[in-house]
């Protein structure tokens, strides 16, 4: 016995392998995947590793200003992006608090949209950033948006032998921008609630639109439309974020875990919310 | 069907042809095969970073590299941080600032410090401090790895 391991070169043959192999996992960064398999949570028969994949590395800025982001482009390498600006810096804030360095350095944005952690960095991060997935598998290629995309707890839409190839963000307007707000215990800890936020103005300075994400409250990023359409045309004053926050937090699922009980993480995420759209409101630079 | 394969690693300038499956990291390999003892392995889970090695002078988790995706890559461990029968200016800083308590964390702790000054030879507290946030220490003994650190880049 053991565990076969396949290196190919294109996203066909990764996708072709999959079909023909009992039991194969994709191995993309393996930061979640062979800590997992150190521990035996999981015994896969193979890998299809997916480092040896030019294609489906680094970050390009498309004629249209949308910005594609590599499923095997490290975090590293996303949390140092001159290219992520306005609202895609967001995604580069969120690059920056996975982990630790050495963990930042292998693991890629592909593999841990894929793994579906909810506490996770990114699903709330590409959430607010109104993120697209596009994925291969078998019966070719689609798209999905990442507000559809995390489903529940390790659970996404991907299907059996499905991959995904690359993210891509929507243009960030010109008074568009983003933040993305982590509370953990410690550095590099997974987050208590993490709130990300991307918003744009109008000529008048007023709120044209708001995205406001929570992570890590329950199987899902949460958002809710409502809180989000009450604060457009506004001028983000203190009064009203506090009332879309309790909204927002009221749709919240928080576990009951080390990393804070579920009453403390709902006191949390109102006073989070705040905090990241002030945060949000008066980013400049980048 | 047998799954392990021969595998051609690049380690400290040598070339080792070892055999791994899909199931062997870096870690086993250095450990089990070639008697590599210095990366150490605390967690095996990614957390410790006791486990610390050079891949292409990026500081990565040995223990969450498969090994055979190492192939064609440039592997330094701790072992491999000497010249000539010098220690490097990182780890005689560790000595001299007696960084060193127990040890178990010191191979991961001065690979951190290795990949930060060579990416930024003047680097500053704050990015000591972040270059080794994933090093455990239970000594909690990290005051005087930030000295030796500072006493490298001047920060």
């Amino acid at each position: 016995m053991g565990v076969a391991l396949h290196q190919p070169e294109t996203v066909e043959d990764a996708v072709r392998l999959a079909g023909q192999e009992v039991d194969a996992r994709f191995l993309a960064g393996g930061q979640t995947l062979v800590a997992m398999m150190n521990s035996e949570l999981i015994e896969p028969a193979a890998l299809i590793s997916l480092d040896r994949i030019a294609s489906l590395k680094g970050i390009r800025i498309n004629g249209d200003g949308s910005v594609h982001i590599g499923a095997m482009t490290r975090h590293a390498q996303i949390a140092e992006s001159k290219d992520l600006t306005g609202v895609h810096a967001i995604v580069r804030d969120a690059a920056q608090v996975i982990a630790h360095p050495a963990i930042r350095n292998l693991g890629t944005i592909g593999g841990a949209v894929s793994h579906g952690d909810p506490n996770a960095d990114f699903p709330a991060a590409l959430v607010a950033a109104d993120a697209t997935f596009q994925v291969r598998g078998g019966d070719g290629e689609r798209e999905i948006a990442a507000s559809a995309f995390f489903q529940d707890y390790l659970t996404t839409d991907l299907k059996d032998g499905e991959l995904v190839t690359g993210v891509t963000l929507p243009k960030s307007p010109d008074s568009g921008r983003g933040h993305y707000e982590k509370f953990a215990r410690a550095d590099g800890d997974y987050a208590t609630v993490s709130v990300a936020v991307a918003l744009a103005m109008t000529a008048a300075d007023k709120v044209d639109w708001i995205r406001i994400v929570v992570g890590a409250c329950g199987p899902a990023p949460v958002r809710v439309a409502e809180a989000e359409d009450a604060l457009a045309g506004g001028d983000l004053d203190a009064a009203a974020v506090a009332q879309a926050a309790d909204k927002i937090a009221a749709a919240c699922d928080p576990l009951d875990d080390v990393r804070g009980s579920t009453d403390y993480r709902r006191l949390l995420v109102p006073r989070l919310i705040a905090k990241a759209v002030a945060a949000t409101r008066t980013r400049t630079g980048d | 069907m047998a799954t392990a394969q021969l595998v051609d690693l690049t380690i400290n300038g040598e070339e080792h042809e070892v055999r791994a499956d899909g199931a062997t990291t870096l870690l086993d390999v250095l450990r089990d095969q070639l008697q590599l003892n210095g990366a150490k392995r605390g967690c095996n889970q990614g957390v410790c970073g006791a486990c610390n090695i050079l891949l292409d002078g990026q500081a990565v988790r040995a223990c969450l590299v498969v090994a055979g995706t190492a192939e064609g890559r440039e592997i330094t461990t701790i072992e491999g941080l000497e010249r000539d029968g010098e220690l490097s200016p990182v780890q005689q800083a560790f000595l001299d600032t007696g960084a060193v308590q127990c040890g178990f964390c010191m191979p991961g702790m001065v690979i951190s410090a290795e990949a930060l000054v060579q990416a930024n030879a003047t680097a500053g507290v704050e990015e000591i401090r972040e270059a080794i946030s994933g090093n455990l220490c239970r000594c909690s003994g990290y005051v005087k790895v930030i000295d030796a650190v500072r006493s490298v880049t001047g920060g």
